[in-house]
């Protein structure tokens, strides 16, 4: 997707004013991901849970060189083939490589957001390649041209009616049709797709070093059926994604369902380790792997971006957060929106590119608290947020009002002065008008200030 | 043959290795302890029903193919055709005619074994993976001793001799991308049956 990053603060704006159903239908969704999450993070010791994943994490990332060399061998010793992208044009390369070798007319994917991150459907369309999505809600964002909005469920921001509508025009559903015969529609259409296909193309939410295995959560059964039926399977995989060990794997499967979307495990877990080899095995007769980097090293050589690489895109921050609640993934303008996103996007692509996506949070803390990997942040957006003032990429009126304020309160008289101002200033409407505050004030409404300065309550004596 | 950029994997691990070298290394922080599950025959039942998926007790006065038989000519939808995966023995498959996976109305399948702590049943691929997915209903034989209480145990135990894929089914295929409306049998099956299988005690 076309990266649009530099224009959050508009289209934010726009999505709230012109699409109020966005954010109906964002807040009750992510809400209802949250509550859900909250129950079942209360059926475990979850707070254990959490340092554990973190450490594993951790330790992973500090070995990460040996892990990698770990995963590579098993998975060729288990007759995979692993192929390596140190960016997104490489990554797209090796794909097109592995469809012209095995004449691939028509492909079916799973969702994966590392496939939405390298740009690859539009590759492979390019390259005369049929594309079909297969998780329903990519299926639906498909049709309509649309990026996803959010890591778990792409299509939260669309309501039943506009999918009636949508598949009424498209696949032909009679008027006023519910959901599960709009949903047996995009079946039948993904049915054939799969029976056709030559390729299978999947993301993976891990790859366990010691075993080479390839694992994949899912609620719909697609995701087996893309890496079970064509004859090739390719799975892209981001060189953070992997496990040490099979035992490190059964925790985090659970853990990140739990976090995800509050259930104990997903309906469907795929493990592959390779291509089918024993009689009675159905399964692609190639599999490959391909690990890419895109940015990844460079999170992993940032002194604090490369915590954020402990993320296992479950989602929970996005449903905790009242800033994404408001505007879905949209208005982010980049494939990770909400607050994972607003620290992944200065580590991968740098922070000059990710403006202003470190100041699109309220610093509640609460997708931290909500994250089952422990990745901080509230104060990894904060780190960037100094990073940027630092490097002068704030907008110029914030860095010269940020001065003024850091002059005044080393001055005690200019801030007495400042401070009585302020106690009369009050309206919201005066502010608008001022210079640089402005700005500030434009989608925000100024609590009134007390009649008397803190000051003044002190020298008169404070209750 | 590999494919991607000239040095593309080895630029990689140099620069993860300078980033992994400037860093302290952590320690891995061993096992995760998760709670102890008492009965993992019933907490498995719980699970997997209230994930949507059904368990069936064959009765035990006929032979497994016999009921099987029955239970099928039993369920909605008129079953015209069922497909067996691979593995699956003889006496355990059903009377009814045989069918291609895709237009089968019924898969019937040999579970490995099964996870009361997920409630789920693990399906190794020498099963045949368009049995265990294409058909609305899958059918799915689960030896009563093969209950382990936790997914690492099951894990573990398969670790020394992996098949190609494994499948941890946990309840029926479902979705609520569609307004958040929960809808099952989207892309495989519909209903998942766990019938036990007696007889064949091989404890975890």
């Amino acid at each position: 997707m076309k990266k649009r990053i530099g224009e959050y603060a508009a289209r934010s704006r726009m999505t709230v004013r012109r699409e109020p159903s966005v954010r109906e239908a964002v807040t009750g969704a992510a809400l209802s991901f949250d509550g859900k999450r909250r129950r079942a993070y209360g059926e475990v010791d979850v707070e254990a849970w959490r340092r554990w994943a973190e450490g594993v994490k951790n330790h992973l990332l500090t070995h990460l060189e040996d892990y990698l060399a770990e995963a590579e061998a098993r998975l060729e010793a288990n007759g995979a083939r692993v192929h390596w992208a140190r960016d997104a044009a490489e990554a797209r390369e090796i794909v097109l490589s592995l469809a012209s070798d095995c004449s691939a007319g028509s492909v079916v994917k799973g969702k994966s957001m590392l496939t939405e991150e390298v740009d690859l459907n539009p590759a492979l369309e390019r390259a005369g390649i049929e594309v079909h999505e297969t998780d329903l809600g990519e299926y639906i964002l498909q049709l309509l041209d649309e990026p996803p909005s959010h890591i778990v469920g792409p299509a939260i921001h669309k309501s039943l009616e506009q999918v009636r509508e949508l598949f009424e025009e498209r696949l032909g559903t009679t008027p006023g049709s519910g959901p599960d015969d709009l949903a047996q529609a995009a079946r039948k259409v993904l049915r054939d797709a799969f029976m056709r296909a030559d390729m299978g193309i999947t993301g993976a939410n891990f790859l366990v070093a010691e075993t080479g295995t390839v694992a994949l959560i899912e609620n719909e059964g697609n995701i087996r059926l893309t890496t079970s039926l064509p004859r090739v399977h390719v799975a892209l995989v981001g060189i953070e994604k992997l496990l040490p060990r099979m035992r490190d794997l059964a925790g985090f499967l659970q853990l990140t369902t739990r976090a995800a979307t509050g259930q104990s495990i997903g309906c469907f877990v795929s493990l592959i380790q390779g291509p089918s080899i024993r009689p009675g095995d159905d399964g692609p007769e190639e599999v490959h792997v391909v690990l890419v980097d895109n940015g990844r090293t460079d999170a992993l050589l940032h002194e604090h971006a490369w915590e954020a690489l402990r993320c296992v895109r479950c989602g929970a921050c996005l449903n905790s957060c009242p800033v994404y609640r408001q505007t879905g993934g949209h208005a982010y303008g980049w494939v990770y929106s909400g607050p994972i996103g607003s620290i992944l996007g200065p580590g991968l692509l740098g922070l000059h590119e990710a403006m202003p996506l470190p100041f699109a949070s309220s610093l509640c803390g609460a997708c931290g608290d909500a994250c089952p990997v422990r990745i901080p942040i509230p104060e990894l957006l904060l780190a960037w947020r100094e990073e940027a003032q630092r490097r002068g990429l704030t907008p110029w009126n914030e860095r010269i009002a940020l001065a003024g304020l850091a002059r005044m309160a080393e001055r005690p008289g200019l801030y007495r002065v400042a401070g009585k101002f302020g106690t009369r200033l009050g309206a919201t409407a005066l502010a608008r008008k001022l210079p640089m505050l402005g700005e500030w004030s434009r989608d925000r409404v100024l609590p009134r200030p007390s009649p008397r300065t803190f000051r003044e309550m002190w020298h008169g004596g404070i209750e | 043959m590999r494919r991607g950029g000239p040095g593309a994997r080895d630029r990689i691990l140099e620069r993860v290795a300078r980033a992994t070298g400037s860093r302290a290394r952590h320690p891995h922080p061993g096992r995760l302890r998760t709670d102890t599950v008492t009965d993992p025959v019933a907490t498995f039942v719980k699970r997997f029903t209230s994930q949507g998926g059904e368990v069936v007790t064959p009765d035990p006065h006929r032979t497994p193919g016999d009921w099987l038989t029955g239970f099928i000519a039993g369920l909605d939808g008129d079953v015209k055709g069922v497909a067996a995966g691979a593995d699956v023995p003889a006496a355990l498959q059903p009377g009814t005619p045989a069918a291609a996976p895709a237009d089968a109305g019924a898969g019937i399948s040999v579970a490995w074994g099964a996870v009361a702590e997920t409630g789920s049943l693990i399906l190794p691929s020498t099963g045949t993976r368009s049995v265990q997915l294409l058909p609305p209903v899958h059918i799915v034989w689960l030896p009563a001793g093969r209950v382990f209480a936790r997914l690492e145990n099951a894990l573990l135990e398969m670790r020394p001799e992996l098949p190609a894929a494994i499948g941890v089914h946990s309840g029926p295929s479902r979705s609520a991308d569609i307004g958040r409306t929960l809808v099952t049998g989207v892309h495989g099956p519909g209903r998942c049956i766990a019938v036990w299988l007696r007889g064949r005690r091989t404890d975890p």
